[in-house]
């Protein structure tokens, strides 16, 4: 017999009596071994191992492999054929169900595709980097002079991200464990001109040269090692290029900035649509540095954002540890001042820092919307089990007479759960067809790109596939397990009726549908309240036909201003003008400002924040002084040693009385001098926050940017005309680039006003899905009751005493509904509202709306059932009797 | 079966197996097309045709001895038919008729 050495191996065995066919087995296998032991006597063992494998896989082909019919599998494949068969019929047969089923269905699984499509993107922000696990960024706290607040526990939101710029390279000597260090400014307005023509382009950014090291934007053109070392040399994005270059090349090209600076395009670069921040040009830092090179040590002054990568290995939490080392070697000011860090993968989703550098997302919106998505999905299953047991005693003869025949329980459960699935296939087809018709509505709404190519990989589509056996599992599975314990003994005799339990369950999902349907609506009117109330809300100053003249700090019109101003002040429509650093809404710095404390005497200092604005501002804005007086031209000295509070910096100074603060001595950037007066708070941010304290000064030369021209005209197109002509003729290098206030102030609600609106969209099509399941369960219950209406209609009953009758059950469950989601919606609702300083109350009528919109659009949509049914002739539902 | 004709493998089968007479079996049937064909063939190919041709009933098969090398597996031993003879000719004579119309063949060029 066989010496134990030259046994083949087994499992390769095993798998060949696996897959072989069993007619031919014995006899392969024996061939196999055969020529296994020839092999081994002429190329020796291990060749003939290899050579065996390979003749078993070789093996593995049609003809040899088993078939699927003729042998025992036969049974299943023909139970999956008939299977398939059997659900196809009935979802033919039953067209209107059918159709609820699908339509319902596939608005919820795109619903929910679409709104993972927006969290995907939400979520993907950022991560584009290659450096996105050990990029940070430098977080700053301005605290004020005095006792030191314990930085250990100071929560995030008391930091900023804007900071100042020796923080960078400080840190870059410091700490052996930071790799590369960038940082950028603020964006601020610069004209952009060449060939002739000039445009005043928003989002120009100093940056370092390091970006392309910490970034990983794309560089179309030019060298992402050079490009931002050299001074007076700018890197503009495809879009900025296209507008100035056309189809030329731009990289060694030269624009003139301001008028004056010729600057070097040195590359082309696109930034990722899912990025935190934002710009359309880079200049490089050394530029900025040439030019104002005291700010670079300065510690006080606030105007970059800084980013850092750090070396593989390194932790970032010995950085944090090593933070007051590292203060206390490099920061020497006396105001209290710290940094934190905080990693890049929190910036758009996590961080509460102040003062961004671009719109953050939400993440408490990405669990709204994704409980959305899986209610929405939650509703169209329920549609699902709800009609299919509901149609039970139609499908309980079939049941019952495959049973009769032999049928096991087992595969009577199979058969429910495979039409499930086809259901949920055939709906999940629609799906994909109403994405894409939806993906550009999406886009559209949410004002992002939303790429949907992740969506085609493989590992995706599979999951796909996963998701639709499992919704068609779990929407299956309670019909095909009730349905397959009927007996058929009682079924066939006839006394079979509905069961009391499934009924149960039935109004219980209705229920649960109800209450996910006012839930949702409530929501959706909360939000859209509260957006109503915001636009309508009273700032505390006159943004109506304010209009923003953009001059960015411009030289030649600094110069002029006084008699621009003149100018704009003689035109009819203009009732006021004034000249700022920066109107409402825009951006503005924070100052270390020191004022008399009320009971020591000494000078406290903290850091409000500052508006550089003239004697015509407050006026212009129609904001009230409570205390003192406003700046005049009667005092000559207010330019220079003169301050304005707003009634939140007076109270942070020690003073609830605003009357006291005036004439207490003031230091701010190098001025002394006295406060002058307090105006009333406005909001000047959002009213996300509470007024925050304010000081206002007099704006001198290069500290002011901005005109306000408060209009008051019927033609505006013809009043900026003239206007725009007599800017063109004071200042003709310059072209006329205004806004309107409230335009720019609700551009900070614009992402709240895009949340609202997707919610309002998803919740619709929510309650859009509910309504087909009430439809279906109208019409099943109608029909059942088929006769009793007809005997009630013999018998003299009205048409409107028959539609009572028939919607009497669903009121019943609206109101337990409605027991169950006010309280839940309003809990959600309030702390969604607790993320506004100046909200709405939750008031009963907002409930009582959407309470009332539901049942009205549930009453409307079982109406089309019940009405025609209490109208029908009772010959027809009777005569067979 | 649909197709009663012979495919070119199923020939060169069907001779090996003329040639082998009484041994005609996977490895022996596939040696000897390797053997006379000179190229080399899939095991698997040999016992799908086998059957295939046993199928079509040009071959008839019967369990042989098992022999040491096989451990313990029997032989299943291959034989041609009267109906499978028949179909070689058949398809002898066919090409046979064929080659005789090729004109290159004929000595006048």
């Amino acid at each position: 017999m066989n010496t134990s050495h030259s046994n083949p191996p087994k499992l390769l065995l095993r798998f060949f009596k696996w897959f072989c066919d069993p007619r031919l087995h014995k006899y392969l296998e024996g061939d196999l071994l055969e020529l296994y032991e020839y092999n081994i006597e002429k190329q020796g063992l291990k060749k003939a191992k290899w050579k065996f494998s390979w003749e078993v896989f070789k093996l593995f082909r049609p003809g040899i492999i088993k078939s699927f019919e003729g042998t025992q599998r036969l049974n299943n494949y023909g139970m999956i054929k008939n299977y398939y068969k059997v659900s196809m019929r009935s979802i033919l047969r039953n067209k209107t169900f059918s159709f609820l089923n699908i339509s319902g269905l596939s608005v919820g699984i795109a619903s929910c595709i679409l709104i993972l499509i927006y969290v995907n993107n939400e979520l993907s922000y950022d991560t584009y980097n290659s450096n996105y696990e050990n990029t940070y960024r430098v977080i700053h706290y301005y605290g004020e002079q005095g006792a030191e607040p314990n930085f250990s526990s100071l929560p995030t939101n008391e930091y900023q991200v804007w900071g100042n710029a020796p923080a960078a390279p400080s840190m870059q000597s410091f700490f052996p464990e930071v790799h590369q260090v960038f940082r950028f400014t603020s964006d601020s307005p610069w004209l952009i001109s060449y060939n002739g023509i000039t445009f005043s382009e928003t989002g120009i950014l100093f940056a370092d040269s390091t970006a392309f090291d910490v970034f990983d934007w794309k560089m179309l053109a030019g060298d992402p090692k050079t490009a931002l070392v050299r001074p007076n040399t700018v890197v503009l994005t495809k879009e900025l290029a296209k507008k100035y270059f056309g189809d030329e090349n731009p990289v060694g090209k030269t624009i003139i900035m301001d008028t004056e600076d010729p600057f070097e395009v040195t590359g082309v670069v696109e930034v990722p649509s899912n990025s935190h921040f934002f710009f359309n040009g880079l200049i490089s830092m050394s530029t900025f540095k040439n030019r104002r090179p005291g700010i670079f040590d300065s510690w006080g002054y606030v105007d970059f954002y800084t980013y850092f990568t750090l070396k593989p290995g390194a932790s970032i939490d010995i950085l944090k540890q090593k933070v007051p080392e590292f203060l206390e070697a490099n920061y020497t000011d006396d105001q209290n001042y710290y940094i934190d860090f905080e990693p890049l993968s929190d910036a758009y989703l996590h961080s509460e820092a102040g003062r961004q550098p671009g719109a953050i997302g939400s993440i408490g919106n990405i669990y709204i919307f994704t409980s959305v998505a899986i209610f929405i999905l939650l509703i169209a299953c329920i549609n699902f089990m709800n009609l299919s047991t509901a149609r039970s005693v139609e499908r309980a003869k079939e049941v019952a007479i495959r049973k009769t025949i032999g049928s096991q329980r087992s595969a009577l459960i199979y058969q429910f759960l495979v039409e499930a699935i086809i259901i949920t296939l055939i709906a999940s087809l629609f799906a994909a067809v109403l994405v894409f018709a939806g993906h550009s509505l999406l886009e559209t709404i949410s004002g992002k790109t939303l790429p949907i190519n992740w969506l085609f990989s493989i590992q995706n589509v599979l999951l796909g596939l996963a998701a639709v056996l499992f919704i068609g599992v779990v929407a299956g599975s309670y019909p095909a397990f009730v349905l397959s314990t009927f007996r058929p003994i009682t079924v066939l005799k006839g006394s079979f009726k509905a069961s009391s339990s499934g009924i149960w369950l039935r109004k219980s999902l209705v229920v649960l549908q109800f209450s996910l349907s006012i839930i949702l609506l409530a929501g959706a009117a909360v939000v859209s309240s509260q957006l109503d109330f915001l636009q309508k809300y009273n700032m505390g100053f006159d943004s109506d036909q304010m209009l923003v003249v953009d001059f960015g700090y411009d030289g030649l019109v600094q110069q002029k201003r006084e008699y621009i101003k003149q100018r704009f002040n003689n035109h009819k429509d203009v009732e006021m003008a004034s000249v700022s650093r920066a109107a409402p809404g825009d951006f503005f710095p924070n100052a270390g400002t020191g004022i008399t404390d009320p009971i020591s005497g000494e000078i406290v200092y903290k850091g409000p924040a500052i508006y550089e604005v003239d004697e015509d501002f407050i006026p212009t804005y129609k904001m009230n002084i409570v205390a003192g007086r406003n700046f005049s031209d009667d005092f000559p000295l207010d330019s220079a040693n003169a301050l304005i509070l707003n009634e939140s910096a007076a109270k942070l100074y020690g003073y609830s009385n605003p009357e006291d603060i005036i004439g207490k001595s003031f230091e701010q950037w190098g001025r002394e001098g006295k406060v002058v007066g307090v105006v009333k708070d406005f909001n000047y941010v959002s009213l996300h926050e509470e007024v925050e304290p304010l000081s206002l000064r007099f704006g001198t030369r290069y500290n002011v940017s901005v005109f306000s021209l408060k209009i008051n005209s019927q033609d505006f197109s013809k009043t900026l005309a003239e206007l725009e002509s007599i800017w063109q003729e004071i200042i003709p290098h310059r072209p006329f680039d205004t806004r309107f206030v409230d335009q720019n102030f609700n551009a900070q609600y614009e992402s709240d006003e895009r949340f609202g609106m997707i919610f309002s969209i998803f919740s619709g099509l929510a309650i859009f899905v509910a309504c087909l399941g009430l439809f279906g369960l109208t019409i099943y219950s109608t029909a059942q009751r088929n006769k009793e209406i007809g005997v009630r209609k013999v018998l003299g009953a009205t048409t409107t005493r028959i539609v009572a009758l028939l919607s009497k059950d669903f009121l019943t469950l609206f109101i337990i509904s409605l027991i169950i989601s006010i309280p839940l919606s309003w809990y959600v609702m309030n702390s969604w509202l607790d993320g506004f300083a100046y909200r709405i109350s939750l008031g009963f009528e907002i409930f009582a709306t959407s309470a009332l919109i539901t049942l009205l659009v549930a009453f409307i949509t079982m109406s089309f059932k019940t009405v025609s049914a209490a109208l029908s002739n009772p010959i027809d539902s009777l005569r067979d009797e | 079966m649909k197709n009663k004709g012979l495919g070119e493998f199923e020939e060169l089968v069907l001779l090996a197996v003329c040639i082998l007479e009484d041994s005609a079996y996977g490895i022996s049937v596939k040696k000897e097309v390797e053997k006379h064909s000179g190229r080399s063939i899939l095991l698997g190919a040999v016992h799908i045709t086998l059957y295939r041709l046993q199928d079509k009933g040009f071959l008839k098969s019967e369990l042989g001895g098992n022999t040491e090398k096989r451990g313990d597996r029997r032989k299943r031993l291959f034989q041609i038919t009267q109906a499978g003879m028949k179909q070689l000719k058949a398809s002898q004579e066919v090409r046979q008729k064929m080659w005789q119309f090729i004109p290159q063949l004929k000595p006048s060029t």
